[in-house]
């Protein structure tokens, strides 16, 4: 009912609010979004896309290892993209690390911000006491970075799991990490948004007539504090993104066995001093397609939907 | 009201100002303890991780009585504490060596990279910003722009990497890894006063200053678009003044109350980001004993570094509090209602 309700409210936002009006006329975030899509198109796409299968272990030949791009293999396979230290296909292991490290971006993202969102409707309607719980806690943790708090997450599941466990709960591991170092800007916006919107009519309105309080939180106020969020999520998808590719860069990120981008480039960086380049920079370059693409429409994003800026 | 109860009033909500931010600092420190002694007391076994296998039970039990571990954990909280208010972290499982001496070790390495990457972020970050505000219509305003954009969106590491393998591997200008020769200054180890020191430090210290050069002067520059929108701009120039000084003298000068604060704020930032120039650059700081003591869960060494990293953050915090106290009147007044940024 009310999830419905907020989908084609935030479509109708989209749809006939002069937002479209704007994305057309601005060809940068035309560009943007389209090099996105493709991207993403890419990452769905692997199976089909990818020349070898990354994951088989069959499609990995010690004889094609560490090969420079467009290079035969030993059995006439091509590498437009050269080979890794293990021989297997550049160009199908970034494919599946592009999937990777989108499947953690969305995931932390969607988790942080319906984390960040209901904490913030909650402590912004309630006020009192969970107020100054939530938003004390979002003090404390907004003087860290964010990159640090992930870190030390995973570093601690990584010294109380044992390591089989460890590496097969890897990805939603990462994904807690991520989302629990990014929900307070959600939490702090909406908060502010909500003590505006409390006052105003309509929630008056609804609470005479008698809706519950979830039912007002959610489908009346919820809608009307979208905007933001949506600003929010662009860009901290391309902070998530790059938090996990770092992470994985660092090496207490994903486990080899599902290699991201970050990962990549982390295999890649034991060969540049031998000159093998394209085994770092290419998954590099990838990367930061991805990142570019997210930032710059969402830097458009905040800027078509800020109304001082709108002259 | 006059202007003696303004004035007495204002020193009572300057005092409110500075007592709630320290309770908040206290609060930062207290949970920033409080996690680090659950990490010490509770991930993996402490007495295991002395001891080793070859330990028999009685061995064990005597061990943990000794070390308190039997005690009830609000004592031995209270306890972690003390021992860490005098810089004592115990033992590091990996290196068998006093945590507090190793991070002191370490410390200055950090500290040198990452004050020379915001001395130049900020040096390079701050002109160009306000240069792009003034000059917003230009092409090549608009270039610097684009630029800064790509390096928000570039990943630190990658950075690292790509200059690595232009100046140290093609190029051969200069080192890609550790810190060259350093001299002893007391218990500071300096890279600073020699050659090699100097060139180690040009890779590291512009990798991590691009992240920070880019925020600065976007920042920088919207905040001055912001401040020359205002009305006592548009005032200045209908009172005829000159446009430089209304450019520098006015609008200068009320953007940098946000951007200090920023850059003061972004130091905890870098701190946390050496994290991953260190390990690009094999650089002997901080960052590389931290994420060592991660991949070999080494917890001593994280419950400090926990600790000396939110004893950092509230310094900067209250010195960049005192700093908007100093230098904006309006908070003395309102006791202030800043929001953070």
């Amino acid at each position: 009912m009310s999830v419905s309700s907020v989908i084609r409210r935030v479509a109708g936002a989209w749809l006939d609010g002069d937002l479209l009006y704007r994305f057309r006329r601005s060809p940068v975030a035309v560009a943007a979004a389209a090099l996105g899509a493709l991207l993403v198109l890419a990452a769905l796409g692997a199976d089909l896309l990818a020349p070898y299968d990354a994951f088989d272990p069959a499609s990995a030949n010690a004889a094609d290892a560490r090969l420079p791009p467009g290079s035969q293999g030993l059995f006439g396979e091509t590498y437009a993209l050269g080979t890794d230290p293990q021989g297997r296909d550049m160009l199908s292991a970034m494919l599946y690390g592009l999937r990777t490290s989108l499947v953690v971006g969305v995931a932390s993202v969607g988790l942080a911000a319906v984390m960040g969102v209901l904490l913030g409707l909650v402590a912004g309607y309630c006020g009192g006491l969970i107020d100054a719980i939530i938003m004390r806690t979002a003090d404390v943790q907004l003087g860290f970075p964010a990159i640090l708090i992930a870190l030390l997450i995973d570093g601690v599941t990584r010294a109380v799991l044992p390591r089989e466990v460890h590496e097969r709960f890897a990805m939603p591991v990462l994904i807690v990490a991520i989302a629990a170092s990014y929900w307070v800007q959600y939490a702090r916006t909406v908060r502010g948004l909500v003590l505006v919107e409390r006052r105003r009519d309509y929630v008056l309105a609804a609470r005479v007539t008698g809706v519950s309080t979830p039912r007002t939180l959610f489908a009346h106020i919820l809608p009307n504090v979208l905007g933001p969020i949506l600003v929010i999520a662009t860009i901290n998808l391309a902070l998530a993104i790059l938090t996990e590719s770092t992470l994985s860069f660092l090496g207490v990120g994903l486990p080899a066995t599902q290699p991201s981008l970050g990962s990549l480039v982390r295999i890649g960086n034991e060969f540049v001093f031998s000159g093998d380049w394209w085994i770092s920079t290419l998954p590099g370059l990838l990367l930061v397609l991805l990142s570019l693409s997210v930032n710059i429409f969402g830097d458009w994003l905040r800027d078509a939907l800020n109304p001082k800026l709108a002259q | 009201m006059g202007p003696g109860r303004a004035a007495h009033g204002g020193g009572r909500a300057a005092m409110i100002f500075v007592l709630g931010r320290l309770g908040q600092a206290f609060l930062v420190l207290l949970a920033a303890a409080l996690v680090s002694f659950c990490l010490f007391r509770f991930v993996g076994d402490p007495v295991n991780n002395m001891t080793g296998q070859a330990a028999s039970l009685a061995e064990r039990e005597a061990m943990r009585a000794a070390l308190g571990l039997a005690d009830p954990v609000v004592l031995q909280f209270v306890r972690f504490v003390g021992k860490a208010v005098h810089g004592d972290f115990g033992m590091s499982y990996r290196f068998g060596q006093p945590v507090a001496g190793l991070v002191l070790e370490r410390l200055p390495a950090t500290l040198e990279l990452s004050v020379v990457s915001m001395l130049i972020a900020t040096g390079l970050g701050l002109p160009l910003g306000v240069w792009t505000a003034l000059h917003r219509g230009s092409r090549l305003a608009q270039a610097v722009l684009a630029v800064s954009l790509v390096g928000i969106a570039l990943p630190t590491f990658l950075i690292g990497i790509v200059l690595i393998l232009v100046f140290s591997v093609r190029l051969g200008w200069l080192p890609s890894f550790g810190r060259g020769d350093t001299i002893q200054l007391g218990p500071w180890s300096t890279g600073l006063l020699t050659g090699s020191g100097l060139r180690s430090l040009v890779l590291p210290s512009v990798t991590l200053a691009v992240f920070q050069l880019a925020l600065i002067l976007r920042l920088t520059r919207a905040e001055m678009l912001e401040v020359m929108r205002t009305d006592f701009i548009r005032f200045a120039r209908a009172r005829g003044l000159h446009r430089g000084a209304i450019q520098y003298r006015h609008g200068l000068r009320n953007t940098l109350v946000p951007v200090v604060t920023i850059v003061g704020l972004q130091f905890g930032n870098v701190f946390a980001f050496s994290i991953i120039v260190e390990t690009v650059f094999q650089w002997p700081g901080l960052g590389l004993l931290v994420i060592q003591a991660i991949q070999f869960g080494d917890i001593p060494v994280l419950a400090a570094y926990l600790v000396l990293v939110a004893l950092c953050f509230a310094v900067i915090n209250i010195a960049v509090d005192l700093f908007h106290l100093a230098i904006d009147p309006r908070i003395r007044i309102s006791g202030g209602a800043r929001g953070a940024a």
